[in-house]
């Protein structure tokens, strides 16, 4: 084990690497000037040219790149382009928002689709399992900003119970976090029924069964335990898209979070910005799937790697 | 040569000025009768507090509540004084400003000439910030006694004053540590700066020293940047803010319906402008361009899809800015246009129209309509719907027939429009236009007198209404909505939104 | 067919499915007017049954076009770039994660590495990367919409085949001499194929909007030809006085969800 932990972190160090001299030579390799972004349509290419040359994009991209690792060993991300300000600062400034809306869609999606598939399984060929498959439909086929849009209309304007947008307190997570939470609820579901399905058909089960185990018993135990192993697969990737991907409920909400941030930085070519997301994110799917990959063993400790 | 001199009348409210700030120095005027806060919602988030670092039209509206420049300018298009009581120009390339006296910053320190010579020179030298390439023009900046500077620019430089109107005064402390000065602000401005969460929201305190009576009227500016317009709009409607910038025609009737909201509009200071790249083989021809402008039936564009809330164009500079004059609208002719396609030997003609994604409203709409009117005249046009990054670039390598932009006149001025974008130099890397009658123009409309640049100015567009290298298909119409709690709102023509003579009931 | 017999709602799933590949299929037979030309007297009619103009079955857009019209043509377009997507994105993430859970060791940990790498890259950016490198064309779309899905399939996949691979009569097959791949296709793919499939089908609904949201790339489809994704952007702006417009297509989008949805597991008990 310990060997195994210890080829993963230089794996980590590896993929982080990776990840930021991918992403410093595509952002200088696409088209797009981020001198233009910053002046207005009408100013003159003397002016874009001076100002290239500021923020230090006229050097060879292997310079840009050695004075990008000095500096990042500092902690110094660079000065966002749009804010003028550190990109590290701008960066976290959106933890708190972002993370609160991934831990509240995240809650909601394994409470929700869990207990939604594990009914549609038990009660398989009832209305609660059609109910069940009505709900997931509509849940995947959903467009994010469709369910967004209608919850602050009804809840916001319509019946003033809950705020439309912005993050100022508990209550503005609702909506987002539902409009956020409907997909991988949905996901999550059917996953878990499908799984509990198929693992209650298996040998083993049986098996238990035949001992006089209860039914709820056997459920319970053997078949949640492996149903979770696709379930975890799919919860991980899910932290890694919510923390870094939800842009459209971002916009929408107006919710101060990275998902956003990063794809207005991209359009507006904000390098210091993008290369900073980019690596935090990379950071979290490393720790998430490291993670993952050791609660596999323990939930099913026949499982061994390499 | 005439003078830009106090009335008679500001003169009394100058002195009124003076009186009630000494009155609130003794802590009497308490009876300035500000309360309550006001929310506002608009589409742009800020991107500086540093008012010579964007030229962001919601920037600008937001930091013009915390900085004051040296004058101002009204809806109707005049320019009043704030900082500067009088400014007049002495020759062609020479401009003085009268100071006012008894303003001060945030801080307690003293508005003087010193405020005025650090942010004009610091504009001019610090080539990193984004306003700086407009005021390369200025030689050397003077003060006179503590209340009066001259300013002399290399050549003449007629716009200066419009563009003072969007440079706020920074007092001098803040070349000390630039960095530290921008984290926390000070200006002359109605309102303090209390704090930026970086495109979410800014709070801003109401000053109680600011040297013109009874502004600002709430004691809590916040300003939210909701860039989304459904949402917007439901905060409104939800009551959770008070005004919101940049509605579109579809939303009006919604917002309407609403009780508690008014929605109000008003020509906008900004031409949509769809230019040519003039050196290309397709749209080289005038017959060509001419024919495209006839082909499209601007009144349905106006109609229909704007519901009514756009203009009819007669001329490239909208009404209200010096050089707008009436050449009458183009026409909607498609058998002329498919004739001159004939004459011109191109009856198989494909255009790339390309778009900046989600820049003006209801653009992709308008360009759709537009490939349909065409499609009647029997041209093909490719809808290239870009980013913002990627569109610049293909337009300076030229690769474009037609491109969907506006421009919004901010300063009210059009000598920039005029100057970048239709001399040789300006527009080499954009639309290719060059034409030396035009250029001559120009140069002789930046000498201060304005009956002289409106005549030059009439000229460049007689010119240009003529050759047709873009297509101005409507001026836009700027809708805002606000609740009906807010007294004294004023819908502007520049887009911006300025709260600081608003009241909240 | 027996098993079909036996399982209505699996044939009721095909017939789903089914009918919308048919319909739109039949586009150029079956649409009422043209799903391009605009018409700007008619714009933003309701749906005939909530009392629109009556040639609109589904009412019209924001250009006076016919809904129904668009939404049979917009279904070429996106079920077929859709489809092809998930069959890709699945084909490549099935094959890494059974290469990496059969294959272990160093071949996992590459294969799983290259998927951190490329998660923590917004598809806004690989495809504008994409898009600088090959161009706009059909295959570079379906490659960017397959380049965001496949790490699904691949970590799922993997994850069951390292639960699958110490059992039993896994080992057994070994044993009695079966060749790897054999192994490895006849028992171990299919008892990793459950999630897969469910996975698919969920998928569908993700490519078709992310389809539309690349098309300012010049990916997919330009205005003003339709498909799912773009009336579905199109009809964001709309919600409040319009409703139509975005919810016609999501109802489609919605079928073909469910005909999926309903085919899949039920077979295999």
């Amino acid at each position: 084990m310990r060997s195994y932990l210890l080829r993963r972190l230089g794996q980590a160090v590896l993929t982080l690497a990776g990840v930021s001299l991918l992403v410093f030579v595509i952002l200088r390799v696409i088209p797009g000037d981020p001198a233009k972004m910053l002046l207005p349509e009408g100013a003159p290419q003397s002016a874009v040219d001076a100002l290239n040359r500021e923020l230090g994009l006229r050097e060879p991209i292997w310079v840009q790149y050695g004075i990008f690792l000095r500096s990042v060993a500092r902690g110094d991300f660079g000065q966002s382009f749009q804010y003028g300000a550190p990109a590290l600062r701008v960066v976290v400034e959106r933890a708190p928002a972002t993370i609160q809306l991934a831990l509240a869609a995240m809650v909601l999606t394994v409470l929700v689709g869990m207990s939604i598939g594990v009914l549609a399984a038990v009660r398989r060929g009832t209305g609660y399992d059609y109910a069940g498959t009505v709900l997931t439909v509509i849940g995947q086929s959903l467009p994010n900003f469709w369910l967004g849009i209608m919850l602050i209309l009804l809840f916001g304007v319509t019946r003033r119970w809950l705020p439309t947008s912005g993050f100022q307190g508990w209550s503005y997570l609702i909506l987002p976090s539902l409009t956020l939470a409907a997909f991988p609820t949905a996901l999550v579901a059917r996953l878990t029924r499908s799984s509990l399905l198929e693992i209650l058909g298996q040998e083993y089960i049986r098996t238990g069964r035949a001992k006089g185990l209860g039914e709820r018993a056997v459920i319970w135990r053997h078949a949640l335990r492996n149903a979770m192993i696709p379930l975890l697969t799919v919860l991980g990737l899910q932290i890694g898209t919510l923390l870094g991907g939800a842009v459209i409920t971002e916009s929408i909400f107006a919710w101060p979070g990275m998902g956003k941030l990063v794809v207005d930085a991209i359009f507006f070519r904000d390098f210091p910005v993008v290369q900073t997301v980019l690596i935090i994110s990379a950071t979290i799917f490393v720790v998430i799937n490291l993670l993952i990959d050791l609660l596999y063993t323990v939930l099913d400790p026949r499982i061994r790697y390499g | 040569m005439p003078s830009w001199t106090l009335t008679r009348r500001r003169f009394l409210l100058a002195g009124g000025a003076a009186l009630s700030s000494s009155m609130a120095r003794t802590g009497v005027a308490r009876a300035q009768g500000r309360r309550g806060e006001i929310i506002a919602g608009l589409s742009e988030r800020m991107l500086t507090l540093d008012p010579a670092n964007h030229y962001s039209i919601s920037a600008t509206s937001v930091l013009r509540h915390v900085y004051d420049p040296l004058l101002d300018v009204t809806n109707d298009d005049r320019l009043v004084p704030a900082l500067a009581e009088s400014w007049r120009p002495l020759n062609n390339t020479t401009w003085r400003f009268t100071l006012r006296k008894g303003a001060s910053f945030h801080d307690g320190s003293p508005f003087t000439a010193d405020s005025v010579v650090f942010t004009l020179k610091r504009v001019r030298d610090n080539s990193k910030l984004i306003k700086s390439f407009v005021y390369q023009d200025i030689d050397e900046v003077q003060k006179d006694g503590d209340y009066a500077v001259t300013v002399t620019t290399k050549r003449p430089f007629g716009s200066l004053p419009a563009h003072l109107t969007m440079l706020g005064m920074l007092p001098p402390s803040a070349g000390a540590g630039e960095e530290a000065f921008f984290q926390k602000p000070v200006g002359t401005g109605p309102f303090r700066f209390v704090s930026w969460t970086h495109g979410d929201r800014v709070e801003l305190a109401a000053n109680a020293r600011y040297w013109k009576p009874g502004v600002p009227r709430v004691e809590k500016l916040t300003v939210r940047f909701i860039p989304e317009l459904s949402t917007r709009a439901a905060a409104l409607r939800a009551g959770e803010i008070h005004v919101i910038d940049r509605v579109w025609p579809d939303m009006v009737q919604t917002l309407k319906a609403t009780p508690g909201v008014k929605v109000l509009d008003t020509p906008a200071l900004e031409a949509q402008r769809w230019h040519f790249q003039l050196a290309r083989e397709t749209v080289k021809d005038p017959r060509v361009r001419k024919a495209v402008s006839l082909a499209i039936n601007r009144d349905v564009i106006i109609k229909d899809l704007l519901l009514g809330y756009a203009r009819p164009v007669v001329s490239p500079i909208p009404p209200g800015l010096i050089g707008h004059t009436n050449l009458g609208q183009k026409p909607y002719d498609p058998e002329k246009a498919r004739q001159l396609l004939k004459e011109a030997g191109q009856s198989n003609l494909t255009l790339d129209f390309v778009l900046m994604k989600d820049l003006y409203p209801k653009q992709l709409e308008i360009a759709q309509a537009v490939a349909a009117m065409l499609g009647e005249i029997g041209v093909k046009v490719n809808i290239r719907n870009l980013e913002i990054a990627t569109a610049r670039e293909q337009r300076t390598a030229g690769n474009y027939d037609l491109f969907y932009s506006g421009w919004a006149h901010m300063p009210h001025d059009p000598d920039w429009y005029f100057g970048q974008w239709f001399t040789k130099a300006g527009a080499e890397k954009l639309t290719r236009f060059s034409d030396p009658r035009v250029e001559q123009l120009i140069a002789e409309g930046r000498v201060p007198d304005p009956r002289v640049r409106q005549q030059k100015y009439a000229e460049i567009e007689r010119i240009l209404w003529d050759e047709e290298p873009e297509i101005w298909p409507y001026y836009s119409v700027a809708i805002y909505a606000i609740s009906d709690k807010l007294s004294n709102f004023e819908a502007r023509r520049d887009y911006y939104v300025l709260l600081h003579e608003v009241g909240i009931a | 067919m027996s098993r079909l017999r036996t399982y209505p709602m699996a044939a009721v799933g095909g017939l789903i499915l089914g009918a919308v590949v048919l319909a739109s299929a039949g586009a150029p037979l079956l649409a009422p007017a043209d799903p391009i030309k605009p018409s700007f007297g008619k714009r933003l009619q309701p749906p005939r049954v909530f009392g629109g103009a009556s040639p609109y079955l589904l009412g019209t857009d924001n250009l006076g076009r016919d809904i129904l019209a668009r939404l049979l043509y917009g279904g070429r377009v996106s079920l077929a770039l859709a489809t092809s997507a998930v069959m890709l994105a699945g084909a490549v993430g099935v094959a890494a994660g059974l290469a990496a859970g059969v294959l272990g060791g160093r071949v996992d940990d590459a294969i799983m590495r290259v998927a951190d790498v490329q998660l923590a890259f917004p598809v806004i950016m690989l495809a504008i990367a994409i898009v600088a490198v090959v161009g706009t064309s059909r295959a570079a779309l379906v490659s960017v919409l397959a380049l965001s899905g496949w790490v699904l399939y691949a970590r799922t996949v993997r994850a069951s085949v390292l639960t699958i691979r110490q059992l039993d009569y896994v080992e057994a097959a070994r044993t009695l001499g079966a060749s790897d791949l054999r192994v490895v296709l006849l028992h171990i793919l299919p008892n990793t194929l459950a999630p897969v499939l469910v996975i698919g089908s969920s998928q569908f609904a993700t490519m078709v909007l992310l389809e539309s949201g690349l098309s300012f790339l010049g990916l997919g489809v330009q205005p003003p030809q339709p498909s799912w994704g773009a009336m579905l952007a199109e009809g964001r702006d709309y919600l409040s006085n319009a409703w139509w417009l975005a919810t016609v297509p999501g109802i489609a989008i919605s079928l073909v969800v469910l005909g999926a949805d309903l085919l899949d597991p039920r077979l295999r008990q």
